[in-house]
């Protein structure tokens, strides 16, 4: 038996504030024929990443719908670790020595994982590619229809991991991916595109009063009445931490009241994370206006969400990998954002629309600049912002798109 | 240099309305022949932690009080932290088979780490045995000592493995003061420093414990599926076999024949590398079954400081059924909340349920749910049990009482403060 999670009820008309009546009309709709559908979503991990944030909030939604939903974790092992999550890297496009010893590891944690698919599904939905070779031991005489979801930007794979893997997607029914840039060109079977979504009913969204956000800015020692430029990230290379310093530093000359508020939302992971902390730390030493919040796991949603509230900029530098979603939780929170170039920002950003892309350090300096010194174009960035994420990024969106995809598979 | 950690500035003048004139005067009074001092504050790690959490508070309040305090972590590589960590573990108990090579690495990185000590402070004070051995080498290296060195324990040495514990003892024999959190922890072949026990403190203006709108409080509640017009009790801990989460479902079930409305809520905090933290987390789910009342939430899906806080001051009462503990400060931050607290009498836990005064102290499942249950239906005594944990909480366990000791360390270090006015628990002459 694969891993166990607690997930709690939800009622979809709960929605129906933010997603407005007709939704959730269209949903039941879509739902009906579907009504008893036994799905199993299976990923890596249960926790900490937007795929388990999505499946927290999906699962529960979709058994509200009537689906008969499941969402399980596959079995880890001391042995398979490492190579899991050196795959994981390479999928991503992180260069890694990959060895036969690493191949085999991997094989025996499929095999394993393999022997523990015992219950009768309609539809399995695999979330991660590290197990999706289960597929492949799994005979077609149940019936299941498979469907493999990346949530990875496959387009840059490293080539010898990813061709282990391709013969077993391939005998998947159809794939998933976030955006179309992400997709895998070598690969024949049916592509779905689903753009991950936010959840508008997670604390990390609700409406906080005013004091509320006062109060707890002023414990990290940051004045909610002085400007304040945001970025959540992790510690590591790619989220430019000393660059957002650099911005915010030139920017002062001009705004000195400006206030920057790096959160972090993990810890440092290896040892380049650890050289980035260094760095931010060595960079903005005795400079009153940086406010790093490092806590990593104890910072909840809700905190994020005060962070987001009292933003007067919402700022995401590199991210070249990936869909970078707090953006649209931001931009839900009608912020205005400055976004770097990266194919996930572009998807939530529209430049001059609904936000601004940044394609250099430069660039960050002059928009940021921009939205700090005209407030009526910023708040109507953030109006037409959230407007967009009504549209495309709410998580009756992505219900929508997985009933569609699921009829479709039950019709054929 | 080591690598400094940012902090973020704090003032003491914002604790005046929950402390009172006379404490924060104390507190000026200790600080005052102490302007300017130089202080080093060193540990591994700025993430996580209770030891991160709590320098995080500690270094900007004395920097407000006119000290010049600093936070710097060590360096090192995976090797160094695995070997740390097993250290630390062995520390506290669990077995770890320690060979030569461990020995070394954990010297090397030390002297590494004592190599970038480029400055002088008047009080450094080392956190964890993780970078203990950095004085040695300083003092190799300069041939001196500079300023006063205290070693900071935090962790429960009571059953630390012998050899771990032999390799240690050295080091931390060097120092001038040594620190630990509760009296019972200390070694007793500790030779050489003087002893100090300063238990821990929460911080009652950070987001943890912050007070809280009730509207406010009551939407969290919602937005984690939790009724908060139905009676909640809260268990927020590890899930270990010595928090006994099982215990804890197994209480529910006893009080809910009673209170058919009830709802548990069980916090945990995970880290993603704890196989074993997994493996209790799915027993747990497990022993909950279908029974949707019953809420298990981690800090890795999104839970955090201020859910905490909503969480601790909706329940009715506040359960921490440990059957083995550290000192178990979630009791405090509860207590702080004005909840009566149902804890294990164990470990730091005694100190601050005073039993029948602030809560209850329990030893089984069935007293634990006779105690919850006992409390669920007199709702006027649990309130005014919380309201005595809140005054306790306000003598003993804030933060500024922490600051205070630590101050008064650094007297009492330079020979200023006669040992007979020293109020911390000090055991001389040992």
């Amino acid at each position: 038996m694969y891993g166990t999670l607690a997930l709690s009820h939800r009622a979809l008309d709960e929605l129906s504030e933010a997603a407005g009546r007709g939704t959730i009309e269209e949903l039941r709709r879509l739902a009906r024929p579907l009504e008893g559908l036994r799905v199993l979503n299976l990923s890596v991990t249960g926790f900490g990443t937007g795929t388990a944030e999505l499946l927290s909030s999906s699962v529960p939604l979709l058994t509200d719908l009537g689906l008969d939903c499941h969402w399980q974790v596959v079995r880890g092992s001391e042995e398979s670790s490492h190579a899991v999550r050196e795959m994981y890297r390479a999928l991503g496009g992180h260069f890694t020595t990959w060895t036969p010893e690493m191949t085999q590891a991997w094989q025996r944690y499929v095999e394993l994982n393999a022997g523990l698919l015992t219950e009768p599904f309609d539809v399995v939905i695999m979330h991660d590619l590290q197990p999706a070779a289960i597929r492949s031991h799994v005979g077609d005489d149940r019936g299941a229809k498979w469907l493999l979801h990346s949530h990875l930007d496959l387009s840059s794979a490293q080539e010898d991991v990813w061709l282990l893997l391709r013969s077993h997607v391939e005998r998947y029914d159809a794939a998933i991916f976030e955006a179309p840039s992400f997709v895998r060109r070598d690969l024949s079977i049916p592509v779905h595109i689903i753009p991950p979504a936010i959840d508008p009913n997670s604390a990390r969204n609700m409406p906080l009063p005013a004091d509320v956000i006062q109060s707890v800015l002023a414990q990290y020692g940051i004045d909610a009445n002085r400007p304040i430029l945001l970025q959540i990230s992790p510690c590591d290379a790619e989220s430019d931490l000393v660059g957002a310093v650099d911005c915010a530093c030139e920017l002062r000359d001009r705004f000195p009241d400006l206030q920057l508020v790096l959160l972090l939302t993990t810890e440092p992971q290896d040892p380049v994370g650890r050289q980035c902390f260094d760095d931010l730390s060595r960079r903005c030493q005795d400079d009153a206006a940086v406010f790093v919040v490092q806590v990593g796991t104890k910072v909840g949603n809700v905190e994020v969400n005060v962070f987001q509230r009292a933003a007067s900029v919402v700022m995401q530098r590199g991210l070249r990998r990936g869909y970078g979603l707090w953006l649209s939780d931001a931009l839900w929170k009608e912020r205005p954002v400055v976004a770097g170039g990266a194919p996930g920002l572009r998807e939530q950003v529209v430049h001059g629309e609904t936000g601004l892309i940044a394609e250099s350090p430069q660039d960050f300096v002059k928009h940021v600049a921009r939205l700090l010194s005209d407030p009526d174009f910023a708040a109507e960035l953030g109006r037409k912002g959230r407007a967009r994420v009504a549209e495309r990024f709410l998580i009756t969106r992505y219900l929508r798109d997985y009933l569609q995809v699921l009829g479709g598979l039950n019709r054929g | 240099m080591l690598t400094l950690v940012p902090t973020n500035p704090k003032a003491i003048e914002d604790y005046r309305t929950v402390i009172g004139d006379t404490r924060l005067q104390e507190l000026r009074d200790l600080a005052a022949p102490l302007q300017g001092a130089r202080v080093l504050h060193v540990n591994a790690t700025a993430f996580g932690g209770g030891v991160a959490e709590i320098l995080a508070t500690l270094v900007p309040l004395m920097n407000d009080l006119g000290l010049h305090a600093e936070w710097q972590v060590i360096k090192g590589a995976d090797e160094f932290f695995n070997i740390t960590k097993a250290m630390h573990n062995s520390l506290q108990g669990m077995y770890f088979d320690w060979a030569p090579s461990a020995r070394d690495t954990w010297l090397r990185y030390n002297q590494m780490n004592a190599d970038l000590f480029d400055e002088d402070y008047d009080y450094v004070i080392i956190h964890d045995p993780q970078p203990a051995a950095v004085l040695g080498f300083v003092e190799e290296r300069t041939g001196r000592r500079a300023g006063k060195w205290v070693w900071r324990c935090h962790i429960d040495l009571t059953d630390a493995q012998a050899e771990v514990w032999d390799l240690l003892r050295p080091h931390v024999e060097k120092y001038d003061g040594a620190i630990f959190t509760l009296e019972g922890f200390v070694k007793e072949d500790l030779r050489g420093p003087e002893i100090f026990v300063i238990p821990p403190a929460i911080d009652p203006l950070s987001p943890k414990n912050l007070p809280l709108p009730e509207e406010t409080i009551h939407e969290i509640l919602r937005r984690y599926g939790v009724d908060p017009a139905r009676p909640m009790i809260t268990q927020i801990s590890r899930f270990d076999p010595w928090k006994d989460p099982l215990g804890v479902i197994d209480m529910y079930r006893i009080v809910k024949r009673e209170f058919p409305e009830l709802q548990l809520v069980m916090i945990a905090s995970m880290a993603s590398d704890d196989p074993e933290g997994w493996a209790w987390y799915e027993r747990t789910v497990r022993r909950a079954g279908e029974d949707f009342d019953v809420h298990v939430l981690t800090n890795l899906n999104g839970v955090g400081n201020i859910e905490v806080n909503a969480f601790q001051r909706a329940a009715r009462v506040v359960v921490q059924k440990s059957t083995r503990e550290g000192f178990g400060l979630v009791v405090s931050e509860a207590l702080w909340k004005g909840r009566p607290v149902v804890g294990g009498n164990v470990g730091g836990i005694p100190l601050q349920i005073r039993q029948g005064e602030t809560g209850y102290l329990v030893s089984s499942t069935d007293e634990c749910a006779e105690r919850v249950a006992e409390l669920l239906r007199e709702p006027s005594r649990a309130n005014a049990m919380g309201a005595r944990g809140v005054e306790h909480v306000r003598e003993h366990f804030l933060t500024t009482r922490y600051l205070r000791d630590y101050l008064r360390i650094f007297h009492a270090l330079d020979g200023r403060q006669p040992a007979a006015e020293f109020p911390v628990q000090a055991k001389a002459g040992r």
